[in-house]
C-alpha cells in the first residue's frame, strides 16, 4: 500500500531543516527528513499498513495512522526498531483514562513520562543506568522525542495553540526512561501492573518535572524512603494536593539497601503511601492560607491507594540519590501499562 | 542532494462543528453557563449573569460547572444544551 501524505521537495539537508521549521513541525532542533524510504521501513518493522488506524482521539475526534505516526518517529531519530514502541506509547496515551487532550493542553504543563520494560530494552540499547533521567542512550531520546513530535504535529500541541503550558519544562523535549531490570530484584514497573514478565511495555503518565533527592547517611528503608515521601509532601505543599500516580526512581545505591532489608516495592508502596500525605492547614506555612478556610484538618494523601505509585528501578550505580516524579494534576489523567504487539481491540480467545 | 519529504501532519481538518443559529435577540431567553470551576469563573460569570440580565432583558440564567476541570463538559450537562437558547462556556484561568 502507498503512503498517502504529501510530499515536499527540497534541494538539500539545511532546505528540509528550514521547510519544517518554518512550517513548525518541529520542537526546535533539527530533524531527520522523513523520505518514504525512512518511513516505510518502520512500518514494515511494525507489520503495519499506513492506513492502519491507531486511534482517534477522544475529544476533538482526530484520527491517528501509523504513517503519521512514523513520519514523526523517523523526524525524531528513530530507527524502524524503535518504532514499535512509539507505536504502543501513542495507543496507551489515547486510552481515556489517559485524559491526553487535557493533559497535554493543561496551564500545567506537565510531559509524557515513557517507562519502558522488559526484553525490548536490550534490543534496543535502552539503558536505565548511568543518567537515566538524562539523556542516557539513543532509544529512549529518539523515543521520548517522538512523543512530543506527534503531539505538535497530530494534535496541534504547540506552545500558544492547543499546548497552553505556563512554564512545561525540560522533559517535554524527550521524557523515556528504561527501567534497570537486570540488576534489581523487584518485579519490573510492567509486572507490578500485571504484564507478563516475558512481555515488553511501555507505561506512559502525565508528568511533571523530576524531584531529585539526596539521602546517603543511612541504610534503613524506613529513613530513606521517609526523605522521598518528604519530597512528594513537599509537592503536596508547594504544587498540588490532588492525589494521583506519582513516579519512585529508585537508583542502585539506595536500592540495595532496600533490597537487603528485603523490602519489595509493594513494601515501598505501603510505606510511602502512609508517610505521604499532609494537612491542608500545611498551605497556610507556604502562602496559599486564603484555601485552607475551615478544612485545615483534611488530611491528603500522595495517592489513593498504593498502587498508584509507580515504583521504578533507574540510575547509575553510585549516589545516594533518587528522584520523585509528580502526576500533572493528580487522578484526572492516569498512568496507562500496555505491552507491545499485543492487540487493544481483538476479540479474546475463545475456550 | 535532493530530497523528497513527507508531511508530518493530518492534513485533514478535523470534523468540524456546526454553529447553531444565531439569535436576533438575548430578550427573555435562557442562557446557559459552562464553567470548568476554576477560581477566576467565579467573578467572570457572575459579571456575565448581571449583564446579561440587566442590560440584554436575558430572562434566565443558568450555571453548570464541569466535574473536572481538564475534561469535556459531563454527558449531563450536554444534554441539558438543548433547553437553552444559548450557552456560554469559558476557560477561566
Amino acid at each position: 500500500m502507498q503512503l498517502s501524505s504529501r510530499t515536499y521537495d527540497a534541494d538539500n539537508i539545511a532546505a528540509v531543516q528550514e521547510l519544517y521549521h518554518s512550517n513548525g513541525w518541529t520542537d526546535g532542533l533539527p530533524i531527520v527528513p522523513p523520505t518514504a524510504d525512512a518511513v516505510q521501513a518502520c512500518l514494515d518493522w511494525a507489520m503495519m499498513p499506513p492506513d492502519q488506524l491507531i486511534g482517534i482521539e477522544p475529544v476533538r475526534g482526530l484520527a491517528v495512522t501509523a504513517e503519521k505516526l512514523a513520519i514523526n518517529a523517523v523526524m525524531a531519530g528513530c530507527l524502524p526498531m524503535h518504532f514499535p514502541v512509539v507505536l504502543t506509547a501513542w495507543t496507551a496515551m489515547m486510552q481515556d483514562d489517559f485524559l491526553m487532550h487535557g493533559a497535554t493542553a493543561s496551564t500545567g504543563g506537565c510531559a509524557v513520562l515513557v517507562v519502558l520494560n522488559g526484553p525490548i530494552r536490550l534490543e534496543l540499547g535502552a539503558s536505565g543506568g548511568f543518567n537515566a533521567l538524562g539523556n542516557s542512550d539513543r532509544a529512549t531520546a529518539v523515543i521520548g522525542r517522538a512523543i512530543r513530535l506527534c503531539l505538535i504535529n497530530l494534535m496541534d500541541v504547540r506552545p500558544g495553540a492547543i499546548d497552553r503550558s505556563t512554564l512545561g519544562h525540560p522533559g517535554k523535549f524527550s521524557y523515556c526512561v528504561a527501567e534497570d531490570e537486570e540488576d534489581t530484584t523487584w518485579l519490573s514497573l510492567a509486572e507490578q501492573r500485571g504484564i507478563p514478565k516475558e512481555a515488553s511495555a511501555v507505561t506512559v503518565m502525565a508528568a511533571g518535572a523530576p524531584r531529585q533527592i539526596m539521602n546517603e547517611w543511612t541504610t534503613k528503608p524506613e529513613e530513606i524512603l521517609e526523605t522521598f515521601a518528604a519530597e512528594m509532601r513537599a509537592n503536596l505543599r508547594h504544587y498540588s494536593i490532588h492525589p494521583g500516580n506519582y513516579a519512585l526512581i529508585i537508583p542502585k545505591q539506595l536500592r540495595e539497601h532496600l533490597q537487603a532489608a528485603k523490602w519489595s516495592k509493594t513494601d515501598i508502596a505501603t510505606f510511602v503511601h502512609e508517610r505521604a500525605r499532609i494537612h491542608r492547614r500545611e498551605w497556610a506555612e507556604v502562602g496559599k492560607g486564603a484555601v485552607v478556610r475551615d478544612r485545615g484538618d483534611s488530611v491528603y494523601p500522595a495517592m489513593e491507594s498504593p498502587d498508584q505509585l509507580l515504583v521504578v528501578a533507574a540510575g547509575g550505580p553510585a549516589g545516594g540519590f533518587g528522584a520523585i516524579i509528580p502526576p500533572w494534576l493528580g487522578n484526572k489523567s492516569h498512568a496507562v501499562t500496555m505491552a507491545i504487539g499485543a492487540c487493544v481491540d481483538c476479540e479474546p480467545p475463545k475456550k | 542532494m535532493t530530497f523528497r519529504v513527507l508531511d508530518p501532519t493530518p492534513e485533514k481538518a478535523p470534523p468540524a462543528g456546526q454553529l447553531a443559529p444565531r439569535l436576533d435577540t438575548l430578550e427573555g431567553k435562557t442562557v446557559g453557563f459552562i464553567s470548568n470551576g476554576k477560581e477566576g469563573t467565579k467573578g467572570f460569570f457572575g459579571h456575565l449573569d448581571r449583564l446579561l440580565r440587566e442590560e440584554h432583558g436575558v430572562a434566565k440564567v443558568v450555571m453548570r460547572t464541569k466535574s473536572n476541570y481538564s475534561a469535556p463538559a459531563d454527558a449531563h450537562i450536554v444534554a441539558e444544551i438543548k433547553t437553552w437558547d444559548a450557552v456560554i462556556s469559558g476557560i477561566g484561568d
